[in-house]
């Protein structure tokens, strides 16, 4: 079999929630031994929250791991249970990093102090170590100990102020958006680099991520256009300067689609062209010629006109359908799918493989999202479902560590393994 | 200088406005990255908005300059033989190609990765598309609003009344580019190990599907969407320290009620402090005040007898919290409430976040120097600070400002 690119490295994950937690999958994925440090004294939240396994009755699972929240950012790694709180759980945690590549950290700096786990004090362990830290706003600085989590940062960062409709508050996404794939992702290519460098010098280095400044570095023109020009950019909807429509348009209902009836189907045209081919598909050829859209200038003076009369002719529409049609003709468009679409119904993801069914314990067989890099050579791989709380405390403490049994059951006893 | 992570690695880039962000988070970390371009120039020079000090031109589009930063630009017909035949001889240079065109695009024009490869095995080779090289919607077409709509978080934001929201800032872009970044490190990585170059494959639909956050993973184990909710979340009600409120001068939004903060009764004493507590600290009023918290909410939910009496009261707790953050500024209600371990988050807007104090006190931002434009510009800074091989972004390049410099560095280099 193909090595993977990062086999042979170990990662000492002492992570969690999404942010860390993620960067630190990608990293399994490619080859690495992950260690996911937990502790029950600190649990991870996301062990703790919807959605649960269910049992056989309807019920929901309980206990740390029936979470698909939490065990789809944990695929392939370890677990080992330590106590962070206790002087020895430290010094265990020390040995890890000892004998680790790579250290990867999202708590707040007041952690970081709290357990010893400061760049100074890990080089001066382990000189090597590629150590990468992703607080919330940066490891110094006025607002270091500020609080927060994905959905604080998406007002902060200003997503919130730049997304939605116009007429609307600042609602914000619906999701925690920057934890999934804006921080781990930038987190996770800033590793790679250093691993390069690592590789061409023999030096380690320390990588420091605050989650406010990665995201808004991704925020397109909003912060650039105010430092440039002055303005003031705030929301439009489901807008674009440079084409029209450009919008998500309803299609008739679909009753299968459970609890989540509506249907709509992105479209958007960047010329003339595009906007002739979706009249011609809706039946109203006439309109292409119609004065008031037939210029992409037109089209933007009279957009809410436009948008109104495209949903009139699309009410009708399966939106599959519709997507498919417009599609045939080269236009941009694509069905606002739900998880039940990209797990069940679109023939796409399927065709590809990209999400990967693991067996687990006490989830059963269930969905992970797989590596959105497909490499051809070495594809990564989720060898594992996630593991359970403290599944791998035994074998880290024994192989990694290299504590006998007794010493094991001695820690155990103590609440340091815990 | 200091070293740079990337010294070294050539990566010739065929990418609009898909693809450009992986090309920009590769120069800033030290590639040389050669954008090749079409006369004229790609849509995202065209995008608005632009540099105001000038009239507006490929060279003065912030869109453009935001995704473009530190690399070389040399313009190619790839509509000639000439134009191919040098972007070719370009590509092989390389250490690393990438491209955003639409799937056998870069192939009917020679350059495609299996030709390129043929010649040079170790060759890494990102491409981005809407949908991945391979399966049945691989030829669709694609614009950011279709992946975001396609890969399932536009279903999750906004309103229930009104249409799904877009997330700004072409998030299946950037989310594409990030994960293309990664996958072409991992790749370079290998290849710098062993010599074996290979395809890199990114999906913008597959690379949003994470940020679903937790709806793939209900569907899969529950047989339940997950839906858009809007403001007030799954809670029907507005509760007093959670959503979104108007300040003086904006909004700000709270999480009081999520574990991790403090509780709810330290916004009393805030309001108290302030003169703004009200009858807060009457009965019926100040018992709900000291013990609100989602396990409150939760007992509430169980008792419905209870719940009678205590919604009312809860709707006039919340009244009197909008009432305390109309009379602050956003900023002052973010800083002051989290100094007091509230959960909470100003709703910035860019003016906020060019005058952001920590972004400030930690030098963020970049002054960029544009030469031809003979002005000193602020840039958005770097995503990461790498202690040992710094950041270092210079200006996005003029349209065809190295094409004279590269292609004789070609000329020279095939004669030699």
């Amino acid at each position: 079999m193909t090595k993977l690119p990062l086999e042979g490295l170990r990662v000492a994950d002492f992570s969690w929630f999404g942010a860390g937690p993620i960067g630190a999958q990608t990293l399994a994925t490619f080859g690495a031994e992950v260690v996911r440090v937990e502790s029950e004294t600190k649990i991870d939240s996301l062990r703790v929250v919807q959605p649960f396994a269910l049992n056989e009755d309807g019920t929901f699972k309980s206990g740390y791991n029936a979470s698909g929240y939490f065990n789809n950012f944990n695929a392939g790694k370890l677990s080992i249970q330590l106590n962070l709180n206790t002087e020895k759980g430290q010094e265990l945690g020390y040995r890890i990093i000892e004998k680790s590549d790579i250290f990867l950290s999202n708590f707040t700096p007041r952690v970081l102090d709290k357990w010893k786990l400061r760049y100074e004090q890990l080089s001066a362990i382990n000189p090597r170590l590629i150590a990468a830290y992703a607080p919330m706003q940066g490891l110094d600085g006025p607002h270091r100990d500020f609080l927060g989590f994905g959905a604080v940062l998406t007002p902060v960062t200003g997503i919130s102020y730049m997304s939605g409709f116009p007429n609307r508050p600042p609602i914000g996404v619906g999701t925690n958006y920057p934890d999934y794939v804006i921080n781990p992702g930038h987190t996770v290519t800033a590793i790679l680099a250093a691993l390069r460098y690592r590789n061409r010098t023999g030096k380690g280095q320390c990588v420091e991520l605050p989650q406010l400044e990665s995201v808004v570095n991704g925020l397109g023109t909003a912060v650039a256009d105010y430092l440039a020009n002055g303005t003031i950019q705030t929301r439009s909807g489901n807008r674009n300067p440079i084409a029209a429509p450009h919008a998500a348009v309803r299609c008739a209902d679909d009753p299968t689609s459970v609890g989540s009836p509506d249907r709509w189907v992105a479209i958007a045209c960047y010329d003339d062209a595009q906007w002739s081919a979706v009249c011609d598909v809706l039946g109203h050829g006439e309109a292409a010629r119609d004065s008031r859209f037939a210029t992409f200038a037109a089209r933007k003076a009279n957009e809410d006109a436009l948008e109104a009369l495209l949903n009139q002719w699309t009410a009708t529409w399966k939106a599959e359908d519709l997507m498919e049609a417009l599609q045939a003709r080269g236009v941009p468009a694509g069905v606002v799918q739900n998880a039940q679409d990209l797990l069940d119904r679109d023939p796409h993801m399927k065709a590809r493989g990209y999400y990967r069914y693991l067996d687990h314990p006490e989830t059963g067989r269930a969905a992970y999202d797989g590596p959105p890099m497909v490499l051809s050579e070495t594809p990564g791989v989720l060898r594992t479902a996630a593991p359970l709380l403290g599944e791998h405390t035994m074998d880290v403490c024994e192989r990694i560590i290299g504590l006998s049994a007794d010493e094991i059951a001695d820690l155990m006893a103590e609440g340091v393994l815990l | 200088m200091a070293d740079r992570a990337l010294d070294g690695l050539r990566v010739i880039e065929f990418t609009d406005e898909l693809g450009s962000y992986c090309g920009r988070l590769l120069a800033d970390l030290g590639a040389e990255v050669v954008k090749v371009e079409p006369p004229g120039g790609g849509r995202e020079r065209r995008t608005p908005p632009f540099y105001r000090a000038v009239p507006p031109g490929p060279d003065t589009s912030l869109a453009f300059w935001v995704h473009n930063t530190s690399k070389k630009s040399v313009v190619l017909d790839l509509e000639t033989g000439e134009g191919r035949a040098a972007a070719r001889a370009l590509a092989l240079r390389g250490d690393v190609v990438l491209e955003d065109n639409p799937v056998g695009w870069m192939a009917a024009r020679g350059l495609g990765f299996e030709s390129l490869r043929a010649e040079k095995p170790s060759l890494v080779y990102t491409s981005i598309t809407g949908f991945g090289q391979t399966g049945p919607h691989a030829g669709y077409a694609y614009s950011d609003i279709v992946g975001q709509a396609m890969g399932g978080v536009m279903t999750l934001a906004g309103e229930p009344a009104d249409p799904p929201n877009m997330i700004y800032g072409n998030q299946a872009n950037v989310s594409a580019s990030i994960e293309a970044a990664q996958g072409t490190l991992l790749a370079v990585l290998y290849a710098e190990a062993t010599g074996i170059g290979q395809l890199v494959d990114v999906s913008a639909q597959e690379a949003l599907s994470m940020s679903q956050e937790t709806a793939m993973q209900q569907w899969d184990l529950q047989k339940t969407n997950r839906i858009r909710q809007g403001e007030r979340g799954s809670i029907p009600i507005p509760l007093p320290g959670a959503g979104v409120y108007a300040t003086r001068d904006g909004h700000l939004v709270c999480f009081v009620l999520a574990p991790g903060g403090a509780p709810f009764s330290e916004l009393v004493n805030w309001m108290r402090e302030k003169g703004m507590a009200a009858d807060l600290d009457d009965e019926p009023y100040r018992e709900i005040c000291d013990n609100l918290n989602m396990g409150f909410l939760t007992q509430l939910t169980r008792e419905p007898q209870k719940a009678v009496t205590a919604l009312p009261a809860l709707m006039h707790i919340n009244e009197v919290v909008a009432a305390f953050f109309a009379s602050l500024t956003s900023n002052e209600a973010y800083v002051d409430g989290q100094k007091r371990l509230l959960l909470n988050g100003i709703v910035s807007t860019p003016r906020d976040l060019a005058e952001n104090e920590q972004l400030r006190s930690r030098a963020w931002f970049k002054q960029l120097e544009f030469d031809y434009l003979n002005a000193l510009i602020e840039f958005p800074g770097a995503p990461y600070r790498l202690s040992e091989t710094p950041v270092a972004i210079s200006r996005p390049p003029r349209l065809g400002e190295h094409t004279h410099d590269v292609l004789a560095a070609l000329a020279e280099r095939s004669v030699s």
